[in-house]
C-alpha cells in the first residue's frame, strides 16, 4: 500500500517577509496511485530535489503537507526511504550487510531478516557478491546494492534522487532497465527525481513536470505507453518532444 | 593473487632484500662509532671512552640486561603503566563522540579542552606528585594526560568528517539516534580515531619515560636515570634503544591492527 498525495506543499528558504527569501516550492499538490511509478521532471534548481527531501523527511514544508495512505510524512524513516544518487552505502559493510540494515533497524528476527536479504540480493542481481565491500564493486553494482538495501525495508513509498546520474551512459541505460524489470516484480508507489526526459519517460506511469522559481507543477503528465517502451515507436517520440516543449519554455523564460 | 605460502615467503625475503641498501649508511657509521670507541677515544683520553660505549659493548650488555631480566622487568613496569593509562585515556572516545555530535557539548567541552590542551603532560609532574605522591598513579596520570587529548581531538576530527549522506541514509532506513551514534558515527570515525590512538600511544610514551625518570622505582625512565648515577652509559643507551624500539613496535602494531579491521578505509590502505 503506498498511495502518495501532495497537498499544497510549499518551502521558503529564509523568512517568508526577507526579500532574500526564495521560494523553493509554491503550492505543489498532485497524486500517486499505489504502486504507481512517478517522475518529476525539471531543470536543476527548479525545487524537485527539496521536494523529493520533505518526502524523505529531511526537510520540513513550511505549508502544506505529504500524506502515504493519509498519514503525514514528517521524519525519515522506512516507510518513506530514499536511494541517493551517491549510492550512500556504508563502506565498511559488505553488500549483505549493507542490504541487511534496515532490517536490523526495524528489529526483523535474524532467520527473517537473512531470507529478506537473500531474496533482495538475487533479485537484483548480486549472487556471489554478497561479502563484498563497497569500494570493491563498479558504479553500476553499488547501485544496485542502494536499490536492493531499500527494497529490502519494504517501505510504502520509495523516493530515488537521480539514482543513475553517476552513472555512464550504457549503464545508465541498463540500470533503467533494470529498475523497470525489478519494479514490475515487486511493484512500489515509486517518486523519482530526474532531469532527464528519456529516463522519466521509460520509467514511469505518471511525469510531473516542474518549472523554477518558484518550484511548480507545470503540468501532471500520465504516460500510457507499454513497457518496455520503445524509443522509436511515435507516441514516445511525440511524448518526447512534448515534455521537451514544457521544459524548455521555462528554459526560456528564465 | 593467491600465491602458495612459500611464493609469499619467497616475495617477503626479496622484499627484505631490496630493502637491505636502505642500510648501508647506518651500518657504515656503526663501524665508525666502534672505531671511535674502541681506538680514537681510549688513545686520547679514557674517561671520554666511557662516555660513548662501542656498539659491541652496547650488545653485550643488552645480552646480559636480557638474561639477567632486568631489561624486560623495567619494559614491562613501563608498558603495564602505559596499557592503565590508556585505558583510561580511552574514555576520550565517548567524549570526543558527543563533542563531534551535539554542537551544545562541543561549545560548552571544547573551550576547557583548548586551555588544558596545551600545557604539556610534564608541566603536571609538579602538581601531580602532591595529588597523587610518586609512584605508579602519578606516573599512570601523566602517561593518560599524553594520550588523552589527541584520542579526543581526532575522535571529534572523524566525528564531524563523516559523509552527511550516510547519516541521512541510515535515518532513511529506519536507524534510531542511539542506533546511528553506534552503527555509523563510531565506525565512520574509526579511522580517525585510530590515528588518534597511534598518536596518542606515540605521545604518552614519551612522557612516560619523562614521568619515571622522575618519580619511579622501576620502568625504562627509571632504569636509564638510575644507570647515569653509575656512569653506566652502556646501559642508558641500552634503554634509550628499548624505548625507541618498543615505541616504534607499537605504533607498528596499531597500524597493522587498523588496517586488518579497517580494509575499507582510504587512510588505513595507503
Amino acid at each position: 500500500m503506498g498511495r502518495l498525495a501532495v497537498n499544497g506543499v510549499s518551502k521558503i528558504f529564509g523568512e517568508p517577509d526577507d526579500p532574500d527569501s526564495v521560494v523553493a516550492l509554491a503550492d505543489v499538490t498532485f497524486e500517486v496511485p499505489d504502486n504507481q511509478f512517478c517522475s518529476i521532471l525539471g531543470h536543476s534548481g527548479c525545487g524537485k530535489t527539496t521536494l523529493l527531501n520533505i518526502a524523505a523527511g529531511f526537510e520540513r514544508a513550511t505549508s502544506g503537507a505529504l500524506t502515504v495512505d493519509g498519514a503525514p510524512i514528517d521524519l525519515p524513516g522506512w516507510r518513506n526511504t530514499m536511494i541517493f544518487q551517491e549510492y550512500a552505502l556504508f563502506p565498511w559493510m559488505s553488500v549483505f550487510d549493507n542490504i541487511v540494515f534496515g532490517l536490523e533497524m526495524k528489529d526483523v528476527p535474524r532467520k527473517a531478516r537473512e531470507d529478506i536479504t537473500r531474496h533482495y540480493i538475487t533479485l537484483v542481481g548480486l549472487d556471489g557478491f554478497e561479502a563484498k565491500l563497497p569500494y570493491q564493486l563498479s558504479g553500476g553494482m553499488r547501485q544496485r546494492v542502494a536499490i536492493a538495501r531499500a527494497l529490502a525495508v519494504q517501505p510504502s513509498l520509495l523516493l530515488m534522487d537521480e539514482p543513475f546520474a553517476a552513472l555512464d551512459a550504457q549503464n545508465r541505460a541498463f540500470m533503467q532497465d533494470e529498475l523497470v524489470r525489478i519494479w514490475q516484480r515487486e511493484p512500489k508507489t515509486v517518486l523519482l527525481v530526474t532531469h532527464s526526459i528519456d529516463e522519466a519517460i521509460k520509467l514511469s506511469d505518471c511525469i510531473a513536470v516542474m518549472t523554477s522559481r518558484p518550484g511548480r507543477i507545470k503540468e501532471f503528465v500520465k504516460v500510457e505507453l507499454p513497457r518496455p517502451r520503445d524509443e522509436d515507436d511515435r507516441s514516445y517520440i511525440e511524448l518526447k518532444r512534448r515534455l521537451r516543449d514544457l521544459i524548455r519554455d521555462d528554459f526560456v523564460s528564465r | 593473487m593467491a600465491t602458495s605460502p612459500g611464493g609469499w615467503l619467497r616475495l617477503r625475503l626479496l622484499r627484505v632484500l631490496t630493502a637491505l641498501p636502505n642500510f648501508i649508511l647506518l651500518a657504515v657509521l656503526l663501524v665508525v662509532w666502534q672505531i671511535i670507541s674502541k681506538i680514537w677515544l681510549p688513545s686520547i683520553d679514557p674517561y671520554m671512552a666511557v662516555l660513548m660505549p662501542a656498539p659491541s659493548t652496547i650488545v653485550v650488555t643488552a645480552a646480559g640486561m636480557i638474561a639477567s631480566g632486568e631489561l624486560f622487568y623495567n619494559l614491562a613496569a613501563s608498558l603495564k603503566r602505559e596499557a592503565v593509562a590508556f585505558l583510561f585515556a580511552a574514555s576520550a572516545i565517548p567524549l570526543g563522540i558527543a563533542m563531534g555530535w551535539w554542537r551544545l557539548a562541543y561549545h560548552q567541552i571544547n573551550p576547557i579542552m583548548e586551555i588544558l590542551r596545551p600545557i604539556p603532560p610534564l608541566a603536571w609532574i609538579p602538581l601531580s606528585i602532591l595529588w597523587f605522591g610518586i609512584g605508579d598513579e602519578q606516573n599512570e596520570f601523566i602517561i593518560f594526560l599524553g594520550i588523552f587529548f589527541p584520542i579526543l581531538v581526532n575522535t571529534i576530527v572523524g566525528v564531524k568528517n563523516i559523509d552527511p549522506i550516510l547519516v541521512r541514509a541510515a535515518r532513511s532506513l529506519g536507524a534510531s539516534e542511539r542506533r546511528l551514534l553506534a552503527r555509523i558515527v563510531f565506525v565512520g570515525a574509526l579511522p580517525q580515531i585510530i590515528t588518534g590512538i597511534r598518536i596518542g600511544l606515540g605521545v604518552g610514551w614519551m612522557a612516560l619515560v619523562a614521568a619515571e625518570l622522575v618519580g619511579a622505582s622501576s620502568g625504562l625512565g627509571f632504569l636509564i636515570n638510575d644507570a647515569r648515577s653509575m656512569l653506566r652509559t652502556d646501559t642508558i643507551i641500552v634503554g634509550m634503544l628499548t624505548i625507541g624500539i618498543v615505541g616504534l613496535l607499537i605504533d607498528t602494531a596499531i597500524l597493522a591492527l587498523g588496517r586488518r579491521l579497517l580494509p575499507w578505509s582510504p587512510a588505513m590502505r595507503r
